[in-house]
């Protein structure tokens, strides 16, 4: 039996509903030496400022139980050098590009849209407005994320969606009380989608030392550790949006992305999980193919939101 | 080009308490690696431990390679616990190897601790490629964790100790050892071991115009350049160039590329 896998999310076709998370799979070619990337639905790269960024100093990264903390800071080639060097690769390869923007106000995000769009840089826009790793450690409360205050992603998402005609797309922080808010903030400014979850902060400390674990103190906690709370999320803004969502958090196999399409994601990400196994999203790929198999499903699209209560 | 798959184990064995070597087979990964380079090597199936576990290889073979590992927590514990004949995932080989360079009159190797993991592969190629053994510093805490002397012995290599309780050898540190074997223009060091151990060892280096290689160590989630989480701070003018990758830019640099003020 044919089983169609494609989507449409927001004006975005993709060949099958799954990509990867932004910062897990840099910009493409890393992986392509372990398997044809071609195949994913899209390739979402790693967040794109208009100014290189260093990022954090290390130490940045640590495992944690089923899961990691990481605090990169967004480091970063900048939008020049990914327009010249890294986009090459992925148009030649024929990917679907999904581009990862961050910036410090709303005409930078303006801007990285406007300049993506008019140099084919991507496919579809994903505004990074929920990054955990950008503010000091020791000042960030809650609020300090643009996705922290409804009427700050409103604003945000108007101004992309002024830039370009691409879909937008909007990624969204778990580090707040209600996801439904800053989720209908970006419906009702235009947003073609939104992005569940950004990584849920987090941190560590070495005992015998005394001192934080990352340079940084706090990070995102990722991997199957916060998978159950990234579905309930996913669930949640489901319920109330017309738009659509693309899941992600602690997704490793096609078991754990279909309980994402169940929930109401017309698309899923897989994260970290790539780091362990580079072709963890191609796996996830042909594990959708055989579910819907499997379960006499032609249409993968039949499965969104089909949790039954 | 890093392969993965599932190797088995031919011979895993303790070598001193807590330290363990493992051979895999893995020919194709064998045929590729260079001594410096390391594999992720994925502990068991499931979800804990998370990331896989960065190993230098310690030898290269016809047929598969060895590391050479300390249990440092629980994911080498469950590690430790695996048994000859089982399969192993493993991912490489990895990262920059160490550079061979002909036309230099010293070639001396310093290790402290599991720091020794990478240099027998690293001795072999220079005694069959360059026709020189180089002189090895082996430091450890105490005599029973001064290891691979006999591989080196018989590589024609001359071997001297250092232990912090004195129990074999100078009860010197590596690099105290090393300043007394005055290393010079003309000479080559490799390094490996704790980040102290490394950065005093550049100290040696650089003042007696001595080139110096590390091999650095950090958590690590990808191995392959992705993830931007094992960067150390690098002397690079370009600010925002300035974090390079210990999996991709290294493990294995020249010590004047690091800042070690940070260590």
């Amino acid at each position: 039996m044919g089983v169609n896998l494609q989507v449409n999310v927001g004006g975005l076709i993709m060949k099958n509903p799954v990509t990867v998370a932004s910062g897990t799979f840099a910009y493409g070619q890393e992986y392509d030496q372990y398997f044809d990337i071609a195949q994913l639905g899209a390739v979402t790269v790693k967040s794109l400022s208009i100014q290189p960024r260093a990022g954090n100093r290390p130490p940045r990264l640590v495992e944690t139980p089923a899961g990691m903390l990481n605090a990169i800071g967004l480091q970063n080639v900048g939008i020049d050098a990914y327009l010249r060097d890294k986009l090459p690769y992925l148009r030649e390869k024929g990917c679907t590009i999904i581009g990862n923007i961050y910036g410090h106000a709303p005409e930078e995000y303006a801007e990285l849209a406007r300049r993506l769009e008019a140099e084919n840089g991507a496919d579809a826009i994903e505004a990074n407005l929920s990054c955990p790793n950008v503010h000091d450690a020791r000042t960030v409360r809650g609020g300090a994320l643009v996705a922290q205050a409804p009427e700050r992603v409103a604003e945000y998402t108007r101004a992309i969606k002024a830039a370009t005609k691409l879909p937008v797309f909007v990624k969204l922080t778990p580090n707040i009380i209600d996801i439904v808010e800053p989720a209908l903030a970006a419906q009702e400014a235009g947003a073609d989608g939104v992005a569940l979850i950004n990584t849920l902060l987090g941190m560590g400390i070495n005992p015998e030392t005394r001192r934080p674990i990352l340079r940084n103190i706090v990070g995102g906690l990722s991997g199957p550790a916060i998978r159950p709370v990234a579905l309930k999320m996913v669930w949640d803004a489901a319920k109330h949006l017309r738009i659509p969502i693309i899941g992600m958090g602690g997704i490793c196999s096609a078991a754990d992305a279909m309980q994402f399409i169940l929930a109401g994601a017309t698309a899923v990400a897989v994260g970290s999980y790539s780091f362990r196994q580079p072709d963890a999203a191609l796996r996830v790929i042909q594990g959708l193919e055989a579910y819907c198999q499997r379960h006499q499903v032609e249409d993968i699209r039949q499965l969104i939101g089909a949790m039954e209560a | 080009m890093p392969y993965i798959a599932d190797c088995r184990i031919t011979t895993h064995q303790e070598v001193a308490p807590e330290h363990y070597r493992l051979v895999v087979h893995a020919p194709q990964l064998a045929k590729e690696a260079q001594p410096g380079q390391f594999c992720m090597l994925q502990v068991r199936e499931g979800h804990y431990p998370f990331l896989r576990r960065p190993m230098s290889i310690e030898r290269i073979f016809a047929d598969g390679v060895s590391f050479l590992y300390k249990v440092v927590g629980e994911g080498t514990r469950m590690l430790s616990g695996m048994s000859q004949g089982q399969m192993l995932n493993v991912q490489g080989p990895l990262g920059k190897p160490f550079p061979r360079e002909s036309g230099f009159d010293r070639y001396i190797i310093t290790a402290g601790g599991i720091g020794i993991a990478p240099f027998p592969a690293l001795a072999d190629a220079l005694k069959r490629e360059l026709g020189k053994a180089p002189e090895v510093i082996i430091a450890a805490r105490t005599e029973r964790f001064l290891l691979c002397e006999k591989d080196f012995r018989q590589m024609g290599c001359k071997v001297h100790f250092a232990t912090d309780d004195g129990s074999a050898g100078e009860k010197a540190f590596a690099s105290e050892v090393l300043k007394r074997l005055s290393p010079a223009a003309g000479t080559v060091v490799y390094a490996c071991g704790p980040m102290p151990m490394m950065k005093a060892t550049h100290a040696v280096c650089a003042a007696a115009g001595a080139v110096c290689y590390a091999s650095l160590e950090a958590e690590m989630a990808c191995g392959d350049g992705v993830c931007l989480g094992c960067v150390v701070e690098a002397n690079v003018e370009v600010e925002t160039e300035r974090m390079v990758r210990v999996c991709k830019d290294g493990p294995v640099f020249d010590t004047q590329l690091i800042q070690w003020e940070s260590y």
